[in-house]
């Protein structure tokens, strides 16, 4: 079905031929996020289309696609008609872990896109219950290694940034906890803010408040720098485990195919709205990472992702988790 | 749902011939679960597997099913009523007209389409009524849900 | 007490500024029309309207996306009356009775008590918020994954006690619901369960799609072969309004139901969907002829709205005190603060003392606002069910159509409610009540959940739910529920919770 769908609309781009001679974009653009709204990636993608849709002179419209981890809309962008008028926000899930937590997974992030840039990136942080008897990152990882499977981490559920950067702060510190899984961020961190798990790591933007709250402590971020959103989290390499580096990025795709001068085109806008200077700000109240300018490139984006998908992949085929 | 009992009608001497066919109904289901549970691991009590909880709902099911039947065959009960399939096709059909046509065609096709096929379902449709107020209610619609409530739904989307 | 009424004057202060009042009478509109269209609800709605208060302070935003959020409450509630169609869980009991009484004329009477029952609740809800917000939120802090499935065991029981018609049948159904809660990705281990390789199943089955299913296609379908009772009124439309003697009778029941809903509503992991059932099942138990329940029973109609919106209202709680969303509508209330900049979490009290007490404020003016709106549209409403049928019922298949496509910009969630449709249609020939399948469906989604979450958290040990006081004494509610229900004298005055 699928297939003929794609093929009948495939007939109806080329039909549409003479009207795309026309400057692009002549209509709005549909930008799939393929997580439920609300969500960080959902409202990164919102900031950034608000300031793009100006650039360009058309609506961005989000259409939030959700399901399978994100890949369900991933795997729509991939099939639909490459004419810039389907793009995608992609995630350090769909695009970069996706392929070793999904074994049928119907693209390939390396090949199947055509890449528009880098948009934000969102730190990790190390979390745990406030009465989590450690004061530091190294009292902690010796206490986490020490009790073994006795000590309980928290994760949003499988192929969620919460449960593979987890994994691989797991694989790097030898720490084999038993993992608790919830549906989304929202309970799982309801139950660390009462104490029924000792700790977890996801987004900074999740967690900030908690932390400045006091009902939770942050041990670090997985960034080379501190952030200013929370300047007394210690980064990692200063607490001790420099190796690791992680963050949840976000980041924009279209189709396979899509002409050269779109993404071109695409890739501008977006670097416009990073340079906006309200747009920065937004963002970067969310605790997010901007990229610098030999970040925002298209190819600076499409080496990044051959970067990712080869780090996930031995990291979750050693845990053993499949999603679907 | 009203109640289908018509106290001192036919029903009250014959067997439940509803309850029987319900029966066999929850063990069809029952048992298509069951197959479908068969391959993933139950774990045990303590750690529970993927399969626990559905296949044991699905054996719950498959009793309750028995159960069911044999209240059907041992008791009077209400009889087995016909079922109308003219309203079925076409209300599902239009249903699912809807469904493919939408994101090819677009609203302006998907819309009008699937009230006429709805339409079929009554024998009393006003065939002239329904086409003015399947169009009416399209444009409505498009108003409605992408001009005011902009949701991202095709509209029209065809060579 | 002093400082209650200096936040409350600093609330209304700042929520009663004109564009204030105009922002939060627009959500409410907009609220109400989505809630009236099956299908469309606020999540769809509340994200597609976030780019548009971009350009608002975030006070206000917040403003009109909250009422957008309780005016869908109300606006759904007019759909499960008017068409039999329960947009979202907490509506299916308003459906029991409440389609009853529009068949009987009594439609006006439904809406009218239906909504000054929510606007009661609401007007409690609020001071509930501002005064007890804070200790509230400890309470659900003593809730984890053990005491959580007490609860939904309660739940359960709350159907089995009440349930008859036939006992079997009806515990089948509540069976069937679990069942199906089960379809789709396993929690822990990611694998697929009963998809029937189908990968849109993935995710589970929507509540949305399933109840539009079982209710209302399936409902159109019997409608249309008995051409003699399907117009829902024919001849006289009855009472616009609800008389003083309708009042007198559900006065009581808002108020039990605004208690319950309210309690219920704080706990994390959308506590409220339990609510209108509860409300339900206990005016059933107390009522001196429980035989009208199903049948049109004003009581059943004016309880579970109250504790509907009494629950919606006080769910914004662990959203404002503790930045936690305890369902998928206030999770987008977290991305749509966000946006605004205002990270939610325990210090938006202290940091923004304004947006907090003015959206607490404008809640209130909110509720009175749908009671304003929403009173004249009796009419309307009403009026709408002298459609004909054979016009009507093309009309609700598009819109359930569209709005079950807006979910998630899926076509094969709309071929879902077809399947469903035939489901329900199914269940009816062979009779099966509907209303348990949607109840087991709710609470098994949560149910196993947080049953293996208390059991890995245990490593295993089942005395978890016996040792953590709350959750033994939510067991000990249910054990004693059910034998109550099991003594004979007592079964001969049980009659059917799940009559329609």
């Amino acid at each position: 079905m699928r297939t003929i769908l794609t093929a009948l609309s495939v007939a109806a781009a080329f039909a549409a031929g003479p009207a795309m001679a026309q400057a692009y974009p002549n209509k709005p653009i549909t930008m799939i996020v393929p997580f439920a709204a609300g969500g960080p990636t959902d409202v990164i993608a919102r900031i950034a289309a608000d300031n793009m849709s100006k650039t360009l002179g058309q609506q961005i419209v989000i259409e939030n696609v959700a399901g399978a981890g994100g890949t369900t809309g991933s795997t729509r962008t991939a099939q639909s008609v490459p004419d810039g008028y389907t793009i995608m926000m992609g995630h350090m899930g769909t695009h970069g872990a996706a392929p070793a937590l999904y074994p049928n997974l119907k693209y390939d992030p390396t090949k199947d896109f055509e890449p528009i840039g880098m948009v934000a990136g969102t730190p990790i942080l190390i979390v745990a219950k406030k009465t989590f008897p450690a004061k530091d990152l190294k009292e902690f990882l010796a206490k986490a290694k020490a009790d073994g499977d006795k000590i309980n981490e928290a994760h949003a559920g499988i192929g969620s940034v919460s449960h593979t950067t987890c994994l691989l702060l797991n694989a790097q510190a030898g720490l084999k906890p038993t993992q608790v899984p919830y549906k989304g961020t929202g309970p799982a961190l309801n139950d660390l803010v009462s104490g029924q798990v000792d700790f977890m790591c996801d987004q900074i933007v999740n967690l900030v408040e908690q932390i400045k709250g006091g009902n939770i402590k942050a041990y670090a971020i997985a960034t080379p720098e501190r952030s200013p959103a929370l300047p007394d989290v210690p980064t990692t390499k200063e607490a001790g485990l420099p190796e690791y580096q992680v963050s949840a990025w976000n980041a924009m795709f279209a189709p396979k195919g899509t002409p050269k001068d779109i993404t071109a085109k695409l890739n501008d806008a977006l670097q416009k709205a990073l340079a906006d200077e309200n747009t920065r700000k937004r963002l970067l109240e969310l605790g997010a990472v901007l990229p610098d300018k030999a970040g925002q490139t298209q190819d600076a984006l499409g080496t990044f992702v051959g970067q990712e998908v080869a780090r996930w992949t031995p990291v979750i085929k050693a845990s053993g988790a499949v999603g679907q | 749902m009203s109640q289908s009992s018509q106290p001192g009608e036919e029903s009250a001497s014959k067997r439940g011939t509803q309850d029987i066919a319900a029966g066999l109904f929850l063990l069809a289901v029952a048992a298509s679960a069951v197959f479908h549970a068969l391959e993933l691991p139950l774990g045990s009590l303590r750690a529970m597997g993927p399969g626990m909880l559905p296949m044991s709902l699905a054996v719950l099911l498959g009793a309750l099913g028995i159960g069911v039947l044999v209240i059907g065959l041992l008791q009077p009960g209400d009889p087995f009523e016909k079922w109308s399939f003219r309203g079925l096709a076409f209300v599902l059909g239009s249903i699912i007209v809807f469904a493919l046509t939408v994101r090819l065609f677009g609203l302006i096709v998907a819309g009008p389409l699937s009230m006429i096929i709805a339409g079929m379902a009554d024998p009393q449709t006003n065939w002239k009524h329904t086409l003015i107020f399947a169009v009416i209610l399209t444009a409505f619609s498009i108003l409605l849900f992408k001009v005011a409530l902009r949701l991202p739904i095709p509209i029209i989307n065809f060579m | 007490m002093e400082q209650l009424i200096d936040n409350l004057a600093l609330g209304f202060g700042t929520a009663l500024s004109l564009k204030n009042l105009a922002l939060c009478f627009l959500g409410c509109m907009v609220g109400t029309l989505i809630g009236v269209l099956p299908g469309v609800g606020p999540i769809a709605t509340i994200a597609m309207l976030l780019p548009i208060t971009f350009g608002i302070d975030p006070t206000g935003a917040l403003i009109m996306l909250a009422g957008i959020y309780y005016g869908a409450q109300y606006g759904g509630s007019t759909t499960a009356i008017l068409v039999n169609i329960p947009g979202e869980a907490t509506s299916v009991v308003t459906v029991l009775d409440g389609h009853q009484m529009a068949r009987q004329g009594r439609a006006g009477v439904a809406l009218g008590i239906a909504a000054i029952g929510s606007f009661i609740a609401g007007c409690v809800a609020t001071v509930v918020i501002a005064a007890l917000g804070e200790p509230l939120t400890k309470l659900a802090m003593l809730f984890g994954p053990a005491e959580y499935f007490s609860l939904m065991v309660m739940g359960l029981v709350f159907a089995v006690v009440l349930a008859r018609g036939s006992l079997p049948k009806a515990i089948a159904m509540i069976v069937l619901g679990l069942l199906l809660s089960t379809v789709g990705t396993d929690l822990e281990t990611g694998q697929e369960r009963l998809t029937f390789g189908v990968a849109e199943l993935s995710d589970g089955v929507d509540f949305a799609v399933l109840a539009m299913g079982i209710f209302g296609f399936a409902e159109i379908i019997r409608n249309l072969e008995n051409p003699e009772a399907r117009d829902v009124v024919r001849g006289k439309i009855g009472p616009l309004l609800p008389s003083w003697a309708d009042f007198k009778q559900s006065i009581a029941p808002i108020a039990r139901g605004t208690g319950l809903g309210a309690i219920l509503g704080i706990l994390p992991g959308n506590g409220a969907v339990l609510g209108p059932f509860a409300s339900y099942t206990l005016e059933k138990k107390i009522a001196k002829d429980p035989s009208r329940f199903g049948r049109g029973a004003i009581e059943g109609v004016a309880g579970p709205e109250a504790a509907n919106n009494a629950g919606a209202q006080t769910a914004f709680i662990p959203l404002l005190t503790l930045g936690i969303p305890p369902n998928a509508v206030m999770a987008l209330m977290v991305g749509a603060m966000t946006i605004h900049g205002i990270i939610p979490g325990p210090q938006v009290v202290t940091k923004n003392p304004q947006l907090f007490w003015g959206m607490i404020a404008s809640m209130w003016i909110g509720n009175l606002m749908l009671l304003i709106i929403n009173l004249p549209l009796v009419g309307l409403w009403v009026r709408l069910l002298k459609v004909p049928y054979s016009l009507l019922y093309p009309a609700i298949l598009l819109f359930c159509c569209i709005g079950i496509y807006s979910i998630n910009n899926s076509t094969s969630d709309v071929l879902f409610t077809a399947f469903f449709g035939l489901v329900g249609y199914a269940l009816i020939k062979f009779g099966y009540e509907p209303a348990p399948l949607l109840l087991g469906f709710v609470l098994g989604k949560l149910m196993e959940e947080k049953l293996r979450q208390a059991l890995i958290l245990s490593r295993g040990s089942f005395m978890t739910f016996v040792e953590r006081p709350v959750s033994a004494g939510l067991l000990l509610v249910a054990a004693v529920m059910l034998a109550i229900a099991l003594l004979p004298s007592i079964r001969k005055s049980r009659d059917e919770v799940f009559t329609e």
